[in-house]
């Protein structure tokens, strides 16, 4: 099925709105014609001095076919955009459900930030499909059929002239004109793309620029490529114009040749010269919807490569999606064994994790330590399966991760990622993500194991935790995890933003809590490991150490090393 | 609004033919009109022959001509103005950003003007490209249409000007009422359009606590909640066009219905007139009719036009350079601040009576607790922002006598979190230099600053391609390369702002080795973090608040200074253990 096909099958979710915006719509742009049809061939009548009942008569149908026409617009304006909000909701929550089975793996291959940025903006575009592409030229086609109908009673002349000029109004100026303009927007797109380089560059890499006498040469180039930038965009402006000129060109033409042709045959008395002003008048009119119709092909291919575009990345087939649908056998405290594990992201010329094998024994408590970059995080991560390992194999209690549905870890595993995400609502809102089960009691247990009692369970959380200092949320993603079930801690630099004393206020608690299960840490640093049963140390992807805290200190390795220069550290 | 003004006064004579274009549009709309009544009247009253009206076939075509002609122009004039006002916009905000990115510490104020860079000015377009031609038609034409009318009929003239006013009378009507609630609508609809992004982000929290079900109906709800919020927005809009259009078509029914029966009753008119005023009064209401819709769409435009001009009064003023040339500007200059003081704008924090004598080669660690002002007096250093009061002095002579290159090109900064341009490592590196650098010399930089392992383990080596895009540097290889960068440049003075955290071995033992290689090049400040940086400066500056608690050795500070004391035993844990 073509992206579009799909999009179709979205907005056809509400018929009802589609017919009622269809037939007001219809119902509108009959009654303009009317209308005016009307007006002309009342004043034609006048002038012939008829009763004056007659005229009362058209003037009433004038009068009630304006107020007719205004109230249907209404009408149609109303349903039509409804209809428009409806289906964006109905599109973010599919693309939601296509999304979810995605994340993270996806971040194998696109950097987040980019890809959910995009993700909406383009889901957010194809608002404009129902309203600007779909439904109008439905509209359009009716009035015209029966504005054509019309006509050829009285003139089938002038009711071809018209057919010719909605033919070329309508299908041969947008495609001529979407075939030009489909090059141009490339052109903006990549244009943009290079300026957007250059200014990312320019601005954040400033300081280095000025203090390396580049700024002003990386300035004149960022100019530069703005200017490319705005040309092109010109061009696309202008194609667009002109495309709207001659349009609009077309349409008074077409009116032209239908007086010239009435013109023509009320003269030879083919026509009745009553009707001659009521023709032009509707020939004037008709064409009044076509203007929208020039924006039609930019709408159109706007939303064709959105679609796409959020295709490619919901349907692409070099993102794994879980195959594990097995439950975990065993739900004892588990023993998780990683055998010559290797993982890389798509991009990175380098590999993140390689070979790595250890075991982590039921109810141990192990730290892994290393540098920024060393892989740390990516280990948690295959960890709780929310990556897949590339080589090699994980186990849970001996049963193969990649046969375990990630929910089943997930439901054992208490984890405190280092980017922890707080939804808009209420601190409860956002602790009861942990355990909806749980009484305010536990919640607030929670919160003054963390040290966080001055907060209410009421207190409003802004989008993405906003309001929150690194510590507060550090401390509430803390207290998640406390309140949710699971034999299993995974904690990746959980206590990294706070203070000493809080730090070790809090990782005592959790050293209680986590006395009979197994724990995982990822440590900023190495003070207060000493009571780890096992510490990993880790560089480039590889573990370079392995050990108990005592062993590797009297070994006087790499810990050994990292542990100096941690006490050199004065701030 | 002032801003708007001069950057249209600058486009003076595309105006004025923009103008002139509007009028010439009138004008055709007019002869269109007339010659149309003209043409329907000889046939269908006079009963003319096709051969006596051919002429005036001709003269429509050419007024529909000149119609098209003229609109294609007028908008090509705003798209011109666009263009030039767009490009004229970023080179002015690159000019402004020059002195306050340099100023600012804030990532976030970064990323805020490098969207203002590009979509705010992007979005300035349509106001230029489609609001200002349109609102000059929307203006002039039911203007030139209505003095027409008059000239023809005077009652419709009449009932012209008696109805039009509603239209303004309604809208500020229905404006009035429905401002306030728009308003708290516009609130509510903020809160739910971040939704969606608010919950894609979430996914993967979501998942690890199994709730994503749960928040999918939570989207869904609030995805209505937000169609509904905007819809109550939209019927105001709808309901003033509704009535706009009521009123467009009480008018139009009005003069219709009084041509008829002045044609009918009086013989009043001729069909002539009547016809004449029945095709221009639509014209009259649509392009009135445009006027709204026009505002309405210009708002926005316009509301992003002034948000981008309101940057350019955020002032700050820059550093002022003088044209003195550094002489023998291969050897180390000595360098002395001499009661330097600072404050930023709209900051508490201040640098304060700041004294410091560095000797050419001298090592100098600056140390103290966070917030002391230690980047600050980096920043001062290098020229990034001025002195308020006090000097710096440079060879005894004022910093901000030389020129800014001259002094640029004596000095290296190594931050703790470098910039990696979108490039290829050996581009990275030889951006140290603005010369042309040779691959050998950069090697030899990559070797120095201990990175040419790395570069070399990789297939495509120096060409391998970092920076945006893609999955970049550790922060200890980012330094690496800033360091390679300063053995390029070959500084007589190194600002260093040494890394705190997640460092690797590797990076710490480079610093430690380039920092005393550096050393032959000339004088080292080092806002020093580790104690065997501060033991090896010959100078240590102590910082606190702003002021300069002590200056001295370790030995002397740790003997003379409790808080210099207590800031290394707290870490330390006992100063016995490091002080051998």
């Amino acid at each position: 099925m073509t992206p579009i096909k799909q999009l179709i099958r979205v907005i056809f979710m509400e018929k009802k709105d589609i017919f009622y915006a269809v037939l007001f719509g219809f119902i509108a742009g009959i009654a303009s014609v009317g209308l005016f049809a009307a007006s002309g061939y009342l004043i034609s009548k006048a002038a012939l001095e008829t009763p004056l009942y007659a005229l009362i008569v058209v003037t009433s149908t004038v009068k009630l076919l304006g107020f007719i026409k205004a109230g249907t617009k209404y009408g149609e304006r109303l349903v039509s955009h409804r209809a428009t909000f409806t289906i964006l909701s109905n599109l973010r929550v599919q693309f939601f459900e296509k999304l979810e089975p995605l994340v993270p793996q996806i971040f194998r291959k696109y950097r987040s930030g980019d890809l959910l940025g995009r993700v909406v903006g383009d889901v957010e575009s194809l608002q404009n499909f129902f309203l600007r592409v779909f439904y109008p030229p439905i509209v359009l086609l009716l009035v015209f059929v029966s504005t054509i109908f019309f006509t050829s009673f009285y003139s089938f002349s002038v009711a071809m002239i018209l057919l010719v000029g909605y033919l070329i109004t309508t299908f041969v100026i947008p495609f001529l004109f979407s075939l030009k303009q489909m090059k141009i927007k490339q052109q903006v797109r990549a244009n943009r793309g290079d300026l957007s380089t250059e200014v990312t560059d320019y601005m954040y890499g400033y300081k280095e620029l000025k203090l390396f006498q580049q700024a002003e040469t990386k300035k004149q180039d960022l100019l530069q490529k703005s200017n490319v930038y705005i040309s092109a965009q010109n061009k696309e402006n202008m194609n667009k114009v002109f495309n709207q000129s001659v349009t609009s060109f077309v349409t008074f033409v077409t009116s032209w040749v239908v007086l010239a042709v009435g013109a023509y045959l009320v003269a030879g008395d083919q026509l009745d010269g009553l009707f001659l002003a009521m023709l032009v008048m509707i020939s004037l009119t008709v064409f009044e919807p076509i203007a929208p119709m020039g924006v039609f092909p930019i709408y159109y291919q706007e939303s064709q490569s959105a679609v796409t575009r959020l295709n490619e990345v919901v349907e692409d087939t070099a993102i794994e999606t879980d195959s594990g649908k097995a439950q975990i056998e065993q739900t004892n405290t588990p023993t998780i064994v990683f055998d010559q594990v290797s993982f890389n992201y798509f991009a990175d010329w380098r590999k993140t994790l390689s070979d790595i094998s250890l075991t982590i024994e039921s109810g141990t408590k192990t730290a892994i330590v290393g540098a920024s970059g060393s892989g740390k995080s990516t280990l948690l991560q295959l960890l709780i399966k929310l990556q897949f390992a590339q080589d090699g194999k994980i186990t849970w209690n001996n049963q193969d991760y990649e046969e375990i549905a990630a929910e089943d870890i997930w439901q054992q595993a208490r984890v405190v990622l280092q980017e922890n995400h707080f939804f808009y609502g209420t601190i409860k809102d956002n602790l009861l993500i942990a355990n909806t089960e749980a009484t305010e009691e536990e919640l607030n247990t929670a919160l003054h194991h963390v040290l966080l009692s001055h907060f209410s369970l009421s207190d409003a959380v802004a989008e993405r935790g906003q309001n929150l200092s690194g510590g507060e949320k550090q401390r509430l993603a803390i207290a998640r995890a406390m309140l949710k079930k699971g034999n299993l801690w995974v904690l990746d630099e959980p206590t990294s933003s706070l203070d000493a004393k809080t730090e070790l206020i809090i990782m005592k608690q959790i050293e209680q809590l986590a006395a009979d299960d197994t724990l995982l840490l990822v440590s900023h640093r190495i003070n207060g490991l000493e009571k780890m049963d096992q510490i990993i140390v880790m560089e480039y992807g590889e573990i370079i150490e392995l050990g108990s805290y005592d062993a590797l200190m009297k070994q006087q390795g790499y810990l050994y090393k990292m542990k100096q220069l941690e006490q050199s550290l004065l701030i | 609004m002032q801003r708007i003004k001069h950057s249209l006064r600058a486009h003076k004579t595309s105006l004025i033919l923009l103008l002139l274009l509007t009028l010439l549009l009138g004008g055709a709309i007019i002869v269109q009109a007339y010659t149309i009544t003209l043409i329907v009247n000889d046939i269908f009253l006079e009963g003319a022959s096709f051969s006596s009206v051919i002429e005036w076939l001709a003269l429509l075509l050419v007024a529909l001509t000149v119609r098209s002609i003229s609109d294609y122009y007028s908008k090509k004039i705003g798209v011109k103005i666009a263009s030039a006002v767009k490009e004229e916009t970023r080179k002015e905000l690159l000019e402004q950003y020059k002195h306050q990115i340099s100023v600012s510490e804030k990532q976030g104020v970064v990323g805020e003007k490098v969207s203002m860079l590009l979509d705010g000015v992007d979005e300035m377009d349509s106001f230029y490209s489609q609001f200002i031609p349109q609102v000059m038609q929307s203006a002039f034409v039911p203007l030139l249409t209505l003095i027409i009318i008059f000239t023809q009929h005077v009652n419709s003239g009449i009932i012209l000007m008696v109805t039009a006013p509603f239209i303004p009378i309604f809208m500020i009507v229905i404006g009035i009422k429905t401002q306030k609630k728009s308003e708290e609508k516009l609130e509510q609809m903020a809160a739910f359009s971040g939704t969606f992004l608010d919950t894609l982000k979430g996914l993967v929290t979501l998942k690890i606590f199994n709730q994503t079900d749960r928040k999918k109906d939570e989207l869904e709800k609030s995805s209505l909640g937000f169609r509904d919020a905007t819809m109550e927005i939209l019927k105001i809009a709808f309901t003033q066009s509704f009535m706009l259009e009521v009123v467009s078509m009480l008018s139009i029914g009005l003069i219709a219905l009084e041509i008829a029966f002045q044609l009918v009753l009086y013989d009043g008119i001729s069909f002539f007139t009547a016809f004449f005023v029945l095709i221009l009064v639509p014209e009259f209401f649509t392009a009135l009719r445009e006027l709204g819709t026009t505002f309405h769409n210009g708002r926005s435009s316009m509301g992003a036009t002034e948000k981008v001009f309101e940057s350019f009064e955020e002032s700050v003023s820059p550093v002022e350079w003088g044209e003195v040339e550094l002489t023998a500007s291969d050897e180390t200059p000595t360098l002395e601040l001499a009661n330097v003081s600072f404050q930023y704008e709209g900051s508490d924090f201040a640098l304060k009576n700041i004294n410091i004598y560095a000797a050419p080669h001298e090592k100098i660690a600056i140390v103290g607790p966070s917030g002391a002002g230690k980047s600050t007096l980096l920043h001062l250093l290098s020229g990034m922002i001025t002195a308020e009061q006090g000097d710096i002095l440079i060879n005894n002579h004022s910093l901000y006598a030389y020129t800014e290159n001259n002094w640029l090109q004596q000095i290296s900064y190594i931050s703790q979190e470098p910039y990696i341009f979108s490039g290829t490592f050996a581009e990275n590196i030889a951006i140290g230099s603005n010369q042309e650098i040779d691959m050998v010399e950069i090697k030899l930089a990559a070797q120095k600053a201990g990175i040419s392992e790395l570069i070399e383990s990789l297939p495509d080596k120096y060409q391998t391609y970092i920076g945006e895009g893609a999955r970049g540097l550790s922060s200890g290889e980012k330094q690496r390369v800033a360091i390679a960068r300063a053995f390029i440049k070959k500084p007589n003075i190194v600002l260093l702002d040494e890394p705190t955290r997640g460092l690797d071995l590797q990076t710490e033992k480079v610093l430690q080795q380039s920092t005393s290689e550096l050393q032959q090049f000339g004088t080292i400040l080092t806002i020093a973090h580790r104690l065997h940086t501060i033991k090896d400066a010959d100078k240590i500056v102590f910082l606190q608040d702003g002021q300069i608690a002590g200056i001295g050795s370790h030995q002397e500070l740790i003997h003379t200074l409790p808080a210099y004391r207590e800031m290394v035993t707290i870490q330390q844990g006992g100063i016995d253990n490091d002080s051998n």
